[in-house]
């Protein structure tokens, strides 16, 4: 192996001594690396460290409950000393134990990836009525039904903003774990009673909690179709009506109009066609009957009497 | 500026200390959790392409790479498992790597030439511990086990000959004289594990540090109570930093927020310039000690990037 010769100067060797003031470090010794380190007593060729003498070595359990370095934090169970079988899971990302830390992921719990699909708290609340609070249901159903509940494009009104609280459903997976794949503490111990029966619980809860989205959804739907259907009859009454006058107005009652209506001596100036627009003859004629009768008593009618 | 498509997922790249248009891309297969790895020797060629010289295929990741500098071929390489190989790009692949070091016990995660005396080169490693080599001996001269988890980074001193500084998971820095049978320093740096340390070229006393908290400290270590700048911006661990070789005050970090960073730590607003050319985890950084402002970078993304600092890395 022939040595070559040196580099050139690096950029900071060139800038000339470093101005920050004394450091702490001792002036370096002359020699070579290997006779330096050899001449000051510390030298240990090839010494190969294993992790059985490490000296803070614990086994990889009692890691993650004792062990401490001198900063007081807690020593994560390295990736290759996991029991977790799998390679994947077990070296995780290299670099990515870096970056499993980094995520919060591989807290002592294991429920670090998955506790946000809802906690024992929610599940608690869904047996409490209302089955309140789950990200399942939060998440995916709110979201949902606040979209009808914007309400502007059916005039609803916000009738259904509220409705995204009760859809909650039980949450999943709560405070079992161990149905975690990527659980690296090993397969699960089997469950206690109360763990299955909370289990079988949740399992009817989940359920039933299904079926009432099932009913919640269909009457939804129904409900709609049938204020859609409400306001489009609503709507249609004036739609109707409209359309009747124009027709009217076009093709039969201008006709009409004329040969029913007669003209009424002193009766109010107007246009035949308003007074019909106005209210039926008869009606017109019961009105403008009196009037034109007062009109007489007291006006000109009078005088012509007279 | 130009980039380079490698077969696998970026971990290192470092500038070459003799030749400003030369640089050297550690990858490994399957963003280094299992397969092989490669060290690719390149060339930046006067068409603005970068051009591959020769590359070296491994049994296992490479982690990290490192050019000797004492002899403008040699390359020094930090495998995943456990070894640490030296390789010749004047001789052909058949007879490469020309040494290859078992010691370590874990995988390596870091190497570093000494850049004074030139003699020598450290290694950190998985196994909490970090290694001394010299060119002339088969086997390590001295092994450092203080840290109590993963050393990510062992950096020697561009000042002295005989100091250098490592961070590991357990969250410390320490300062190391090769003389010394212990560690001269030690401090708490950080509140998670210290991904990447590196000095400033132009102050002995100073020292940078990156984490998981997604921060960059920078530390004066004759009074590491406090630090001296503290950088945030980063969304996610910092994975890389180095300090500029030609400009006292500028340091370039890379994230697994697939950023690229370059800060100048004694200003109010320190974040200088963002770069989101990678579309994976960007995972190395370098500058070259040659042309001021060269910076290359490589991903999980497979690609390495040349570029000028201020221009757009993607654009050719």
């Amino acid at each position: 192996m022939a040595t070559g010769s040196n580099p050139p100067p690096k950029p900071w060797e060139q800038a000339g001594a470093s101005s920050s003031g004394p450091a702490p470090f001792k002036p370096s010794s002359p020699g070579s690396t290997s006779g330096v380190v050899e001449a000051s007593g510390t030298a240990k060729p090839g010494e190969i460290v294993s992790s059985a003498n490490r000296p803070d070595t614990v086994s990889a359990a009692d890691r993650s409950v004792v062990n401490r370095n001198a900063f007081g934090r807690n020593i994560p169970s390295r990736p290759w000393e996991s029991n977790y079988g799998n390679s994947y899971g077990g070296v995780g990302y290299n670099s990515g134990l870096n970056y499993q830390t980094g995520y919060g992921s591989g807290s002592g719990t294991g429920m670090g990836m998955y506790g946000s699909y809802g906690s024992y708290g929610s599940y608690g609340n869904g047996l409490g009525g209302a089955y309140g609070g789950g990200g399942y249901g939060s998440n995916m159903y709110r979201g949902g039904y606040g979209m009808y509940g914007g309400g502007g494009m059916y005039g609803g009104g916000g009738m259904y903003n509220g409705m995204g609280g009760p859809m909650g459903g039980p949450g999943m997976g709560g405070p079992y774990a161990d149905g975690d794949p990527n659980n690296p503490y090993g397969p699960p111990s089997p469950p206690g009673f109360w763990m299955s029966f909370l289990r079988v619980m949740s399992g009817v809860v989940d359920f039933f909690g299904r079926i009432s989205v099932l009913i919640e959804q269909n009457t939804h739907a129904f409900h709609m179709l049938m204020s859609a259907l409400l306001q489009l009859f609503d709507r249609s009454g004036m739609l109707y009506g409209e359309l009747a006058r124009f027709v009217l107005r076009l093709l039969g009652i201008r006709t009409r109009s004329r040969k029913a209506q007669p003209p009424i001596p002193g009766g109010p100036p107007g246009h035949p066609d308003q007074m019909l627009i106005e209210g039926p003859p008869q009606q017109q004629k019961l009105i403008e009957g009196p009037k034109a009768g007062w009109d007489n008593v007291w006006g000109e009618g009078g005088s012509k009497a007279q | 500026m130009p980039s380079f498509k490698t077969p696998f997922n970026g971990s290192a790249v470092k500038f070459s200390p003799y030749y400003e248009t030369r640089l050297a891309v550690g990858t490994a297969q399957n963003f280094g959790i299992v397969g092989n790895g490669a060290v690719h020797v390149l060339d930046l060629t006067p068409g603005a392409a970068i051009a591959q010289v020769v590359a070296f295929n491994t049994n296992d990741g490479v982690y990290d790479v490192a050019f000797a500098e004492d002899n403008d071929n040699l390359l020094v390489a930090a495998v995943a498992d456990g070894s640490v190989k030296l390789w010749d790009v004047a001789r052909p692949p058949s007879a490469n790597p020309i040494v290859s070091l078992q010691e370590h016990t874990q995988e390596v995660q870091a190497v570093d030439y000494n850049p004074v005396r030139k003699d020598s080169f450290l290694t950190a490693s998985w196994d909490d511990t970090v290694k001394l080599w010299t060119i002339d001996r088969p086997a390590s001269i001295r092994t450092f086990k203080e840290h109590t988890y993963c050393v990510y980074s062992a950096v020697w001193n561009p000042r002295h000959a005989d100091v250098f500084a490592s961070v590991s998971g357990d969250v410390t820095v320490r300062i190391w004289d090769v003389r010394e049978p212990q560690s001269t320093m030690v401090f708490p740096a950080h509140e998670m594990e210290i991904l990447s340390c590196d000095w400033n070229k132009y102050d002995d006393c100073m020292v940078a540090t990156a984490s998981v908290d997604r921060s960059i400290k920078v530390w004066d270590v004759r009074s590491f109570r406090v630090p001296v700048a503290v950088l945030n911006g980063h969304g996610f661990p910092v994975k890389k930093i180095k300090f500029s070789p030609h400009q006292r005050n500028m340091i370039l970090s890379c994230s697994y927020d697939m950023t690229v960073c370059m800060w100048n730590y004694q200003i109010e607003d320190a974040l200088v310039w963002r770069y989101d050319h990678h579309t994976e985890f960007a995972v190395g950084i370098d500058m070259n000690p040659f042309v001021e402002g060269l910076i290359a970078s490589c991903g999980w993304d497979e690609l390495v990037y040349v570029w000028q600092h201020g221009t757009d890395p993607r654009a050719f």
